[in-house]
């Protein structure tokens, strides 16, 4: 095998995981906040692509600028899915934990209202945004780094630091990590856990809505779309570790660099079996994951 | 989640009795319609929500009695279907015995993934199978051959038109395979009545309640686990050489992919998991609208039905916890006499 060949799939791997894991950020931080498995979750990005994509097409806004309507309109999104339809759920059990498969069957009714609804919408054609934006790729050496993954990537990073030191330092960020710990202690010390809940839920949604509208470029859009990412961003949680955001970002990166480099010297479908078949071998070896506690 | 109690402390011989009379009722209104209906097309559509009656009943034989949940179930119609027809095509063997022959292979596949995966709990166990039916449909969909069987990649396989053949399983009418499906309904039915009523069935109500309390009683969770799988597997498998029959073609992403699973285990959740009658009852509620949906809107409201099946799924998760067969139940108890209203 080149060398050269290699490491450009290497640092196309990177790009691409940090790109996942990204994603994956919102997945792992609804698990860790509220113990429901988001099944909506690639449904949710798969919203924010459109969104990215109409508001190019109908308003003529570039899809890099568009990320101040697809953020606030995916945090509106998610707030309601919690408030409206798993708050009654969270409510009715008075158990301090919310049984997982109950709230995962209805998130699964919220992926399967809308995929259907955006193919009702949307018929099943690809589309595709495009960025007025010169964006040449820069060289490392002579690697060629394609530059929208590389925006995707460093916004990854960014919103993994930032989401962290947000949840550290804010007052609504220590709610999140005190409701998180013991949700019935936070709400006997005034922490209103229903918002809280409703804004961790907000603020996972919102982070897709970033990355649809960077991704809207390179990725193309179709109304089943969400699935494949959804999927991905199981298997990069669960290897990073379910709740952990540096967990999420290095899981997408070990995923992304392995579908690379598998992919040189076996069909790129057989690396996608290899790497389902690394989330079953995680699960049942170290359920915790690469990053989370033991 | 506690033991549902499935039963009235009512003396038995009282609650077969009330049963008795829709159940008698039911069956002969199922084995008329051919009689009545002479429609093609109507029984087409009948034959397909029967399908999906039997394959919510066989999802619920294990998933509805040992609480957890499989969106992989899929692998196991895969399993059956493939294998029914692979036998047929290349060496000849009637489906006749290509069906069960395609349960056992299910069945044995089941025992392969379900012993390492049962220790997971909750959405691990659920996500974990959605992985192995996925590996399993992207793998069919891009082998050609596999050791000299002719898997045919994402073409899927057609089963060779022979006309009337009996012993090929082909029929020019639609009436047989009425008849066939409705007594592998039936079959279904009557293992999970068998269940209810065997050690077999306690034993994994008594896993459902509390593992570790099972488990100091001598139970051992893994072993009747496993049972229960390859049974229900079996039961899957053998829907799946049906649907092969049926449409003399399989495919990977129909019968391997994630919408089957899922459709099956909605079907049971909605009607009531873990009871005898409730999965039967989530699939005439939903398979009809599908059936509806795709003749009287003729596609062009794609997805429309599952759309629909996403919002009673929500509305039961949030009202219905225990299915539609629940107030059902009570309504019975209550014309016999009984109130057990809670």
């Amino acid at each position: 095998m080149d060398p050269l060949i290699l490491s450009f799939a290497v640092v196309n791997g990177l790009l691409i995981g940090g790109i996942y894991g990204g994603v994956a950020l919102g997945l792992s931080l609804i698990f860790g906040v509220l113990r429901v498995v988001n099944f909506a979750h690639g449904s949710l990005l798969m919203l924010a692509l459109y969104a990215a994509y109409w508001l190019q097409i109908w308003a003529g806004i570039d899809p890099y600028y568009s990320i101040i309507v697809t953020v606030p309109l995916l945090f509106g999104i998610g707030f309601m899915i919690q408030s409206v339809i798993i708050a009654p759920l969270i409510r009715r059990e008075s158990a301090l934990v919310v049984e997982p498969l109950s709230a995962l069957l209805l998130t699964a009714g919220v992926y399967l209202v809308i995929d259907n609804l955006a193919l009702m919408a949307f018929g099943p054609n690809v589309r595709s945004a495009t960025t007025s934006f010169a964006l040449p790729p820069v060289m490392l050496g002579q690697i060629p780094v394609n530059m929208p993954r590389l925006i995707g990537f460093g916004a990854a990073i960014v919103v993994a630091v930032g989401l962290a030191w947000w949840l550290k330092t804010t007052r609504m960020g220590r709610a999140i990590r005190a409701v998180a710990s013991n949700r019935d202690a936070a709400a006997l010390s005034g922490i209103n856990v229903p918002l809280v809940y409703a804004v961790t839920f907000g603020i996972g949604a919102s982070i897709l809505g970033l990355f649809g509208s960077l991704l809207a470029t390179f990725v193309p859009i179709t109304p089943q779309v969400g699935l494949n990412f959804g999927i991905r961003s199981f298997i990069v949680v669960v290897l990073g570790g379910i709740g952990s955001l540096p967990g999420s970002i290095v899981g997408g990166l070990v995923i992304g660099v392995f579908e690379a480099i598998a992919s040189q010297f076996v069909p790129a479908t057989s690396a996608a079996i290899l790497s389902l078949g690394l989330f079953v071998l995680i699960l049942l070896v170290r359920p915790s994951g690469l990053m989370g506690k033991a | 989640m506690s033991v549902a109690p499935h039963t009235t402390s009512a003396a038995p011989a009282a609650k077969s009795k009330s049963r008795v009379l829709p159940l008698a009722l039911f069956t002969a209104v199922l084995l008329g319609i051919p009689l009545v209906v002479k429609d093609s097309f109507f029984i087409h559509s009948c034959i397909v929500v029967l399908f999906f009656a039997y394959m919510a009943t066989s999802w619920n034989f294990v998933c509805g009695y040992v609480g957890q949940l499989s969106i992989g179930h899929s692998m196991f119609a895969g399993a059956g279907g493939y294998a029914t027809v692979l036998l047929f095509t290349q060496t000849g063997l009637s489906p006749w015995l290509g069906l069960p022959v395609g349960g056992l292979v299910a069945a044995l596949l089941s025992v392969l993934v379900g012993y390492p995966t049962f220790r997971l709990k909750g959405p691990y166990f659920a996500l974990t199978t959605i992985a192995f039916a996925e590996m399993i449909r992207i793998w069919v969909e891009n082998t050609d051959t596999f050791l000299g069987i002719p898997l045919n990649g994402a073409a899927g396989i057609t089963v060779p038109l022979l006309g009337q053949n009996v012993a090929a399983m082909q029929f020019n009418d639609k009436v047989p395979y009425y008849y066939i499906i409705a007594t592998m309904l039936g079959g279904a039915l009557l293992a999970t009545w068998l269940l209810e009523n065997a050690k077999l069935g306690f034993y994994l109500k008594a896993i459902r309640g509390d593992v570790d309390a099972a488990e100091s009683l001598g139970i051992s969770p893994s072993r009747y686990q496993l049972i229960a799988l390859a049974i229900s597997a079996f039961m899957t498998g053998m829907g799946g050489g049906f649907y092969a029959q049926f449409y003399r073609y399989v495919n990977a992403e129909r019968l391997i992919g994630v919408d089957l699973s899922i459709d099956m285990a909605l079907m049971s959740i909605i009607g009531g998991q873990g009871t005898i009658f409730g999965p039967l009852l989530g699939a005439l509620l939903l398979a009809p609208l599908a059936e509806i949906t795709r003749s009287h809107l003729g596609g062009s409201l794609l997805g429309l039905h599952i759309v629909v099946y996403g919002v009673i799924l929500i509305l039961a998760v949030l009202y219905l916890p225990k299915g539609l067969i629940d107030p059902l139940r009570r309504l019975a108890a209550k014309f016999n006499g009984r109130g057990t209203g809670r």
